[in-house]
């Protein structure tokens, strides 16, 4: 579904990214990790388009997200993408913000876009907010409203990045929650995160980038079990013993 | 001397004064909202990644910015009918008249400050809010209409409104074109009547009694959209 094929890119000469290749299969949920500075939040926004790359190719069940001729806002309505910093619209009610581009994107009507808006709410128990504004909620409520508000362009993949790092520690578990039971519907699901108890639990494979580049590549098992780089070893062991 | 004013010709001529202080009114609310609205296109353009029409509306703004108000009216006034003579090649320049000329000039001159409010504006929201609405699909056009500029612009409300304020004050230099305005206004009844100083003492209270509300009004405003925040 999502095919990465030997993506590089450049700030100015400063390489950020070195040949990636990987691909997401439909239904397939796998976890990006490494250190800070590796260059996976980069890799994640490259999918959809959010940051440009100079060489290589990213394939959208087909559609070449690089490519010239290629309709952006249309292949991104069909990727669902959460943020670090949740970036739901401060000056709209919870309401608005999941029904905005149901109604301007996809062309559905006010009453459509409510009724699903409501219904994604419910899911991940937020219905009785949908009035506030998003100012007035938690930061795990926001990245929930953010998760909801994603689901209601009834995405063909997920694209997670960071989406817990900017949470208090209580707060993480009610996101995370959101997103293994979606990984569970099956969901084809891009994650950027260091919750490596979300990765063992529902991950079928875990990338491990360092310097902007896909050091690892492995089935979970294989990636918890034995890593083969000696980088990803000591990320894990410094990430796992505290 | 002082003994010698008599302020009942401010009761006598007050129709006439007041008609004054609608144009003025008038000229800085309209070029205040069109001031704006061509302001956000600039701030747009300067900010725009494609750089030769980031580079015109820089040059356009810092042009307008740099050149005395009263010249740029001047410019407007004397020298546009001349030029439109020269490029149709009418036999006498257009008769444009000093009141439409006014607005042309203010709106053309203002959005030049605007634009530069709401840049400030635009930078102040955060790029992960661009980000985000794209990643739902929203084109530039949509995702700076929905998203962008509400939030920018309720940020810079209070320096909007200063800046109409300054505007409101800089409105009494279309006078000199023989424009009716406030000042326009006493100025004919000073000079007919001989009453400078009671005409003049009359509009420099109505000014400072509006101006002083007014910013006093958007300080509170200040105040409450901080407490929000």
């Amino acid at each position: 579904m999502i095919e990465i094929k030997n993506v590089s890119k450049w700030y100015g000469s400063f390489q950020v990214l070195t040949a990636c290749s990987t691909q997401v299969k439909k239904g397939e949920v796998v976890v990006v990790c490494g250190p800070s500075g590796s260059g996976k939040s980069t890799l994640i926004k490259c999918v959809n388009g959010l940051e440009s790359f100079q060489k290589g190719e990213i394939l959208v069940e087909g559609v070449s997200v690089g490519a010239a001729g290629t309709d952006l806002p249309k292949l991104r309505s069909r990727i669902g993408m959460v943020f670090q910093n949740f970036e739901l619209f401060p000056h709209m009610t919870v309401m608005r913000n999941l029904t905005l581009a149901q109604e301007k994107v996809l062309g559905r009507s006010a009453e459509e876009s409510t009724t699903k808006g409501l219904a994604l709410l419910e899911r991940v128990g937020l219905a009785d907010q949908r009035n506030k504004h998003p100012g007035q909620l938690s930061g795990g409520q926001q990245q929930r409203v953010a998760i909801a508000r994603a689901l209601a362009m009834d995405p063909i993949a997920m694209l997670f990045d960071e989406p817990t790092s900017a949470l208090d520690p209580e707060m993480i578990n009610e996101v995370l929650d959101v997103m293994v039971e979606l990984a569970r519907e099956g969901m084809t699901m891009m994650v950027v995160t260091h919750e490596m108890g979300f990765a063992r639990k529902v991950a079928h494979r875990v990338i491990f980038m360092d310097h902007g580049e896909i050091v690892e590549d492995a089935a979970k098992e294989e990636f918890f079990g034995s890593p083969r780089s000696e980088r990803a070893q000591q990320f894990l062991s410094k990430i796992l013993h505290h | 001397m002082i003994g010698d004013l008599d302020f009942e010709i401010v009761g006598r001529t007050l129709p006439f004064l007041l008609k004054g202080l609608e144009y003025t009114a008038q000229l800085t609310v309209i070029t205040a909202l069109c001031g704006t609205a061509f302001g956000t296109l600039l701030a747009m353009a300067r900010l725009s990644s494609f750089s030769p029409l980031a580079l015109a509306a820089a040059g356009y703004v810092n042009l307008m910015r740099s050149v005395p108000l009263l010249l740029v009216i001047f410019w407007f006034y004397f020298l546009v009918p001349v030029l439109l003579q020269s490029l149709t090649g009418a036999e006498r320049p257009p008769q444009i008249g000093a009141e439409r000329s006014a607005y042309f000039t203010f709106i053309m001159f203002e959005a030049a400050y605007f634009c530069e409010i709401m840049r400030a504006g635009i930078q102040s929201i955060s790029k992960g809010q661009a980000s985000a609405a794209s990643a739902l699909g929203l084109n530039y056009w949509q995702s700076m209409a929905l998203v962008i500029l509400p939030q920018a612009f309720r940020n810079m409300l209070p320096v909007l409104l200063s800046q109409t304020i300054i505007l409101f004050q800089d409105a009494s230099l279309v006078s000199l074109l023989n424009v009716t305005d406030f000042v326009g206004a006493a100025t004919k009844i000073a000079q007919r009547d001989s009453r400078v100083v009671e005409m003049y003492l009359f509009v420099a209270v109505v000014y400072f009694a509006m101006c002083y509300t007014l910013s006093y009004g958007v300080k509170r405003l200040q105040a409450k959209i901080a407490i929000v925040h």
